[in-house]
C-alpha cells in the first residue's frame, strides 16, 4: 500500500459526481446505497470540500471498536468495516473526530469509505481532478491498526 | 484447505472455518437466531442444523448445528435434505409455541409452510428465545451488564438483581441485535431509558442532535484512550468543521496569489 486518496478542494467545482459514483459503486440490495463522500461549502464563494475518511494512521473509529468489526486492510491501506461482525452500537460515528463513519438510516447500518478495494470511483470519475488517488514516494507503511 | 461437497456441489474452505460460513458464501440460505459474527458460536437457537454424511460413513448421516462445526474434508453436507427441512420444522414449531406472538417467529414459520405451533401455545407469549445472543454481545464489549438467570421454565435475561444495571452503559448493542426485537428502550429527548436505567444522551453543541450516552463515552475514553472532546459534537457538525478548516486554508492561499 503506498496510495492515498489526495483531495484537492481548490480543484473542486461541487459537481457531486464523486457522491453518485460512490452511492452507485455501493449498492445495497441492488439499489443506490449512501455515499461515503461528501462534498461540503467550503465557507467562500464557489469553494467546496469533499470531506471523505483519511485511513489515519491511528484511527480513532479503530479504537472505538469494541467488537473488532474494523480493520485496516494492508493491502489497499484502508480501514474496512466487516458488516457482518458491526453490532451498530454507533461508537465509531462517534468517535471519529471528521465525522467520516456515516450511519446510513435507510439501510440501518454503519457505513464508512473502504477505498473501494483499491481504486477509488469518486477518484475515477472525478471531473476536475480535486480527487485523485496516487502512489505517494514518502507514504508511511501502516503496519497495524 | 479443505475440500467438502455441500448439496452436491464441491467447495473450498479453510480449515478451522465453521460450516455456516461456508454455506453463507456459497449463498445457500439457512436460518440462524442466535449467530453473529462478532461473537463465538453458540448453537443456541439450533436452526442452522445440516445433515452432515461422508462416504466412508456406510450411509449413516448425523445431524450437527453449522455454526459450531469445524469444515473437514471431504464431508457432504445437505442443507435442505427433507429430513433437515422436517427437523427445522419441529425446532420452528418449538418456538412458535413459546413465542406466538413474535412477529420474527411468524415469518420464520410462515417461511416453512406453519402458520400455528401443534404444540400447547403459551397464549401472552415471551419474544425472547433466550439465545443469549444479548448477553454474549454484551460480554464481547467489555460490559457484561446482563446474563442469563434461572434455569429451567424460569430461565430469562435479566441484569443483576433485576435492578438497574450498574455496569451498562446503554450502547444499545443488545436491543439491535436481538434476533426477536424483545429488548425494550426509549429515547426520549436527551433520557435513554434501557434494562430499568437512565442515561444521558450526549447533545451536540453545535446542531443539537443526540449521540451516544455520556457513560458509552467515558466507557471508550476510558478504556481506548480516546479524547472525550472527540464526542462534544456530532458527526455531520464534525464534517462540516473539517470542511470549513480546509475552506480557510485554501481561501488564504487563492488571496496568496491574487
Amino acid at each position: 500500500m503506498n496510495s492515498r486518496l489526495i483531495v484537492t478542494p481548490n480543484l473542486c467545482t461541487g459537481c457531486r459526481t464523486c457522491e453518485l459514483a460512490c452511492s452507485f459503486a455501493h449498492p445495497v440490495n441492488g439499489k443506490l446505497g449512501r455515499s461515503r463522500i461528501t462534498v461540503l461549502d467550503g465557507g467562500m464563494k464557489d469553494l467546496w470540500v469533499p470531506v471523505v475518511c483519511m485511513q489515519c494512521d491511528d484511527p480513532a473509529c479503530v479504537k472505538s471498536c469494541l467488537v473488532d468489526a474494523l480493520r485496516l486492510n494492508p493491502e489497499t491501506g484502508a480501514v474496512e468495516l466487516n458488516q457482518e461482525k458491526c453490532v451498530k452500537c454507533m461508537a465509531c460515528v462517534a468517535a471519529c473526530p471528521f465525522g467520516c463513519s456515516l450511519f446510513d438510516d435507510q439501510h440501518n447500518m454503519i457505513i464508512k469509505c473502504d477505498l473501494c478495494g483499491g481504486d477509488p470511483v469518486c477518484a475515477r470519475f472525478c471531473p476536475s481532478g480535486a480527487l485523485t488517488f496516487k502512489p505517494i514516494a514518502s507514504a508511511k507503511l501502516k503496519e497495524s491498526a | 484447505m479443505v475440500h467438502l461437497t455441500i448439496n452436491g456441489k464441491v467447495v473450498q474452505a479453510t480449515e478451522g472455518e465453521m460450516l455456516l460460513a461456508v454455506i453463507r458464501r456459497e449463498g445457500i440460505e439457512i436460518p440462524a437466531l442466535c449467530h453473529h459474527e462478532a461473537v463465538e458460536p453458540f448453537g443456541a437457537c439450533r436452526l442452522c442444523t445440516v445433515e452432515i454424511t461422508k462416504e466412508e460413513w456406510d450411509g449413516w448421516s448425523n445431524f450437527v448445528t453449522s455454526c459450531l462445526y469445524p469444515v473437514e474434508d471431504n464431508l457432504i453436507v445437505s442443507t435442505h435434505s427433507p429430513t433437515v427441512i422436517e427437523l427445522r420444522k419441529t425446532l420452528i414449531d418449538l418456538q412458535l409455541a413459546r413465542s406466538p406472538n413474535s412477529p420474527e417467529i411468524r415469518q420464520l414459520a410462515e417461511e416453512y409452510g406453519i402458520t400455528k405451533t401443534s404444540y400447547e401455545e403459551i397464549p401472552e407469549g415471551d419474544n425472547c428465545i433466550l439465545c443469549g445472543l444479548c448477553t454474549r454481545i454484551c460480554d464481547q464489549m467489555g460490559f457484561a451488564a446482563i446474563s442469563t438467570v434461572g434455569r429451567g421454565h424460569g430461565k430469562k435475561v435479566a441484569p443483576p438483581l433485576d435492578e438497574a444495571p450498574p455496569d451498562c452503559v446503554g450502547c444499545l448493542a443488545c436491543a439491535l441485535n436481538c434476533p426477536t426485537n424483545v429488548i425494550e428502550f426509549t429515547d426520549e429527548g436527551n433520557i435513554r431509558t434501557i434494562w430499568k436505567k437512565q442515561f444521558e444522551l450526549i447533545t451536540c453543541t453545535k446542531c443539537g442532535k443526540k449521540t451516544i450516552t455520556k457513560d458509552f463515552a467515558k466507557a471508550l475514553s476510558e478504556s481506548r484512550n480516546i479524547p472525550m472532546s472527540y464526542f462534544e459534537i456530532c458527526d455531520e457538525c464534525h464534517r462540516k468543521e473539517l470542511a470549513q478548516t480546509m475552506g480557510r486554508i485554501v481561501s488564504w492561499s487563492r488571496e496568496a496569489v491574487s
